[in-house]
């Protein structure tokens, strides 16, 4: 008994509208946090953004990755049940109804008209003049009278129905993805080659290009990227060596995996040195930006922070990011301290302390790819369609149904019409006004 | 330089359209109604014309930034205004609209910093559909908002009309006022009242509401299939179709407050007052979405990469 009352109060909250657009509101105050706050920071990010109270609050409430927490997750499941159940207690008794007598005079919409002829004729004229109209009727006796239905746009009563599947079916495609996709990031230099992990797929860069333009707009020179290619050598799963093109707009299958061009970089070789002696081990490979190397011996960090194109002639960085007279600037760490930035040209000496200098060398491309297997693809883009479609037959059409009898005897009769729509009545209330007019103008002939 | 003219016509047109359709809402006259309509469609003209000749020109599509796509925003705003006011003779919406359309192509000429060749993100086809789609629909949602702040207005004046002649709660006037009649508004007018008498001129607030219903429904289907588009393009661009970039995100945002209304739109105790502010909040969304993420908040959709 217990477990019955509550699993109709469960259905009942559940088919509320009200409750779900409170799921709604919940779901969008949610992704409102997630716009305004950096997603997927580092803890020290938060810190030094925001108050320490709050950033506590947004690490201790996961809304540094709000999109993948419980809160967030779990109001999207809630939606989905509620979906489903309100589908099916509340929007196919609603849109899809029986064909059932009904109080003309107490519908919003309603009207009389009084005709003095034969029965039969009015009914024969009656129906002509809406199927004339586009409206399909259908007749039944109910309670010993005789009723005339007439719906218009009938099919898109389905409408709300098609919108809830592709939602459903667009939540279905995600968890597929969740369940057997993956996606990872590879970094290679030119002349280097990087596998894709879970296929075994390889990558080799030839060579990496990319277009900087200077342009002139009001505001000054600002230099715009055009274009960014990789050239590679690609072996998929059938072990065959192809060569392959990838830019951003135009990415790459292997395996069913679709590769991206998605970030580039300058890596550069440092000659290190520790009272002369050239520290072999660290002037080995090339460090990517970002990156950062420990001196031995120390406790001091340098950090590649990035590569400048062009040293100006007053010495600091220009914004023209094309290599004319490059540096790079280097920041030094002592632990977790800061100890301060400094720009070196490439071929000069930099005394970092301790004894070490550093020579910025050669510079040497980087790009970095993203690939993904995503199975859920087909499933969501199909959903998006449905939904779409589902949107279009709710809001474009207007499913409206007529209700007709006739009462009267002899040759006084009198037809009484009413009209319900799956808006309400206020949308409706200029046509169904238009409707009586005319078939009061109509020839029929129909007289009040 | 036919660039600067046609810029200087668009504005023109559109603030004396905007003058002569705000003295319509005043005083209804065929003339200023003529007049008005006429600004608003040579704006448009202007403008398309103005986009056509910035791409010929320039060999350069010119929704590639915020100049373009905010100048794009303010034509389809106009343009769809006409469409409505055609369809459901919204022409007393005019003189708002058009302000409004004035007013953010004059903020978009500060972003005019000239013509840019597109970024590589934005070197796709991809942005001849989704842009023109996302900026139709937030041109649906202006003209929704304006519909309901329209609504708020009458509302507010018949409430504060009603709390001075609270002695009077005849059960007829209550029954009119029920069914979303504005009596006290209508018993102003006939003594003269001059806002009254503007807002008597109104469609009936369950007009006004049901007005705002149908722009909202041609909104939110292309919202959704601009988000769909956008989605698409991101799998080419960057890889997911969905990355929870700030800008996709807001957009969703937007999204969901429209969804909500559509579904408290299906409760009769809903509409009107509650849905029109919704409506506000929706396209205060939209605005946070379009500029404030643009502006305030980086990321993917920075088109740096
Ligand atoms: C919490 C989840 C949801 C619930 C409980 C729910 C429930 C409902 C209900 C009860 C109606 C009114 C049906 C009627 O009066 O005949 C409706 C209408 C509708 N729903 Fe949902 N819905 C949900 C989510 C969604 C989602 C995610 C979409 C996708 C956009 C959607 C699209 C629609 C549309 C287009 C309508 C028609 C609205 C109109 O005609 O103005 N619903 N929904």
């Amino acid at each position: 008994m217990n477990v019955l009352v509550w699993r109709e109060k469960f259905l009942r909250l559940f088919s509320d509208v009200l409750f779900a657009v409170s799921l709604f509101a919940f779901w969008g105050v949610l992704t409102f946090i997630g716009v305004i706050i950096d997603q997927g920071r580092e803890p020290a990010y938060y810190f030094s953004t925001y108050p320490a109270t709050l950033a506590r609050c947004i690490l201790r409430l996961h809304a540094d990755t709000i999109y993948h927490s419980n809160a967030y997750l779990g109001v999207i499941a809630a939606i989905l049940v509620s979906l489903a159940v309100c589908t099916f207690r509340r929007v196919i008794p609603a849109r899809l109804p029986p064909l059932r007598a009904v109080q003309i005079e107490k519908m919003a919409l309603n009207a009389r008209i009084a005709w003095h002829g034969e029965e039969a004729v009015l009914r024969e004229r009656l129906q002509e003049f809406l199927r004339s109209r586009g409206w399909s009727i259908r007749l039944r006796t109910l309670d010993a009278v005789e009723w005339t239905f007439a719906d218009k746009a009938n099919w898109a009563r389905r409408g709300v129905l098609v919108a809830h599947v592709g939602f459903v079916l667009i939540a279905a495609g995600t968890c597929v993805y969740w369940a057997r996709g993956y996606s990872g990031e590879l970094t290679t230099m030119v002349g280097s080659t990087v596998t894709i992990p879970q296929t075994g797929a390889t990558l080799h860069l030839d060579s990496f290009l990319y277009q900087i333009e200077p342009i002139v707009t009001k505001g000054g020179i600002v230099y715009q990227p055009i274009d960014y290619v990789s050239r590679l050598h690609v072996r998929a799963h059938d072990g065959v060596l192809r060569s392959a093109t990838l830019r951003v707009n135009h990415p790459l299958d292997l395996d069913g995996v679709a590769v991206y061009q998605a970030a580039y970089g300058v890596a550069t070789q440092f000659r290190v040195t520790q009272e002369r002696h050239v520290l072999a081990k660290l002037a080995a490979a090339p460090v990517q930006e970002g990156a950062s190397f420990v001196l031995p011996g120390t406790t001091r960090t340098i950090q590649y922070a990035r590569f400048v194109g062009t040293i100006g002639s007053d010495g600091l960085p220009t914004l023209d990011p094309r290599p004319n007279n490059p540096g790079v600037i280097l920041t030094v760490y002592d632990g977790a301290t800061k100890l301060g930035d400094v720009l070196v040209p490439f071929g000069r000496d930099a005394d970092v302390g301790g004894g070490f200098v550093l020579r910025p060398l050669q510079t040497r491309l980087y790009t970095g790819y993203q690939y993904r297997f995503d199975p859920g693809i087909p499933l969501v883009g199909v959903g998006a369609f449905v939904l779409l479609a589902g949107l279009c037959i709710s809001f474009g059409f207007l499913p409206a149904r007529l209700y007709a009898r006739i009462d009267g005897a002899g040759t006084s009769w009198s037809l009484s019409l009413a009209a319900s729509t799956v808006k309400g009545y206020l949308i409706f209330e200029e046509q169904f006004t238009a409707l009586v007019q005319a078939l009061r103008d109509a020839e029929l002939p129909i007289v009040t | 330089m036919l660039d600067q003219d046609l810029f200087f016509t668009t504005l023109s047109a559109y603030l004396l359209g905007a003058l002569m359709l705000t003295i319509y809402f005043l005083q209804p006259t065929k003339w200023t109604l003529r007049c008005g309509v006429a600004a608003a469609i040579i704006g448009c003209l202007a403008q398309y014309a103005d986009l056509t000749v910035r791409y010929l020109t320039t060999h350069i599509w010119p929704l590639t930034n915020l100049y373009g796509s905010l100048s794009l925003f303010s034509v389809m705003s106009v343009t769809l205004f006409l469409v409505f006011a055609f369809r459901y003779r919204l022409w007393f919406l005019g003189g708002f609209v058009q302000w409004l359309a004035a007013g953010f192509l004059a903020y978009a000429s500060t972003w005019n910093e000239g013509s840019m060749p597109a970024v590589p993100a934005l070197q796709s086809y991809w942005i001849k559909i989704h842009v023109p789609l996302v900026v139709s629909a937030y041109a649906a949602f202006l003209i929704a908002a304006t519909l309901s702040a329209i609504y708020l207005l009458k509302a507010g004046f018949e409430r504060s009309l009603q709390r001075t002649a609270q002695n009077d709660v005849s059960e007829a006037l209550l029954a009119q006022r029920l069914s979303g009649g504005t009596p006290n508004i209508e018993r102003a007018a006939e003594t003269g009242h001059q806002i009254a008498l503007w807002l008597n001129t109104l469609p009936s607030l369950p007009s006004l509401d049901i007005m705002t219903y149908r722009v909202i429904t041609v909104g939110l289907p292309l919202l959704t299939v601009g988000i769909i588009t956008g989605a698409w393009w991101a799998k080419e661009a960057w890889g997911a179709y969905w990355q929870w970039d700030p800008k996709e995100t807001a957009a969703l945002l937007s999204w969901i407050i429209y969804a909500a209304y559509a579904h408290l739109h299906t409760r009769h105790a809903w509409r009107g007052i509650r849905s029109a502010w919704l409506s506000l909040l929706g396209f205060a969304s939209i605005i946070f979405c379009y500029l404030g993420v643009n502006i305030w908040i980086s990321g993917l959709h920075s088109y740096k990469f």
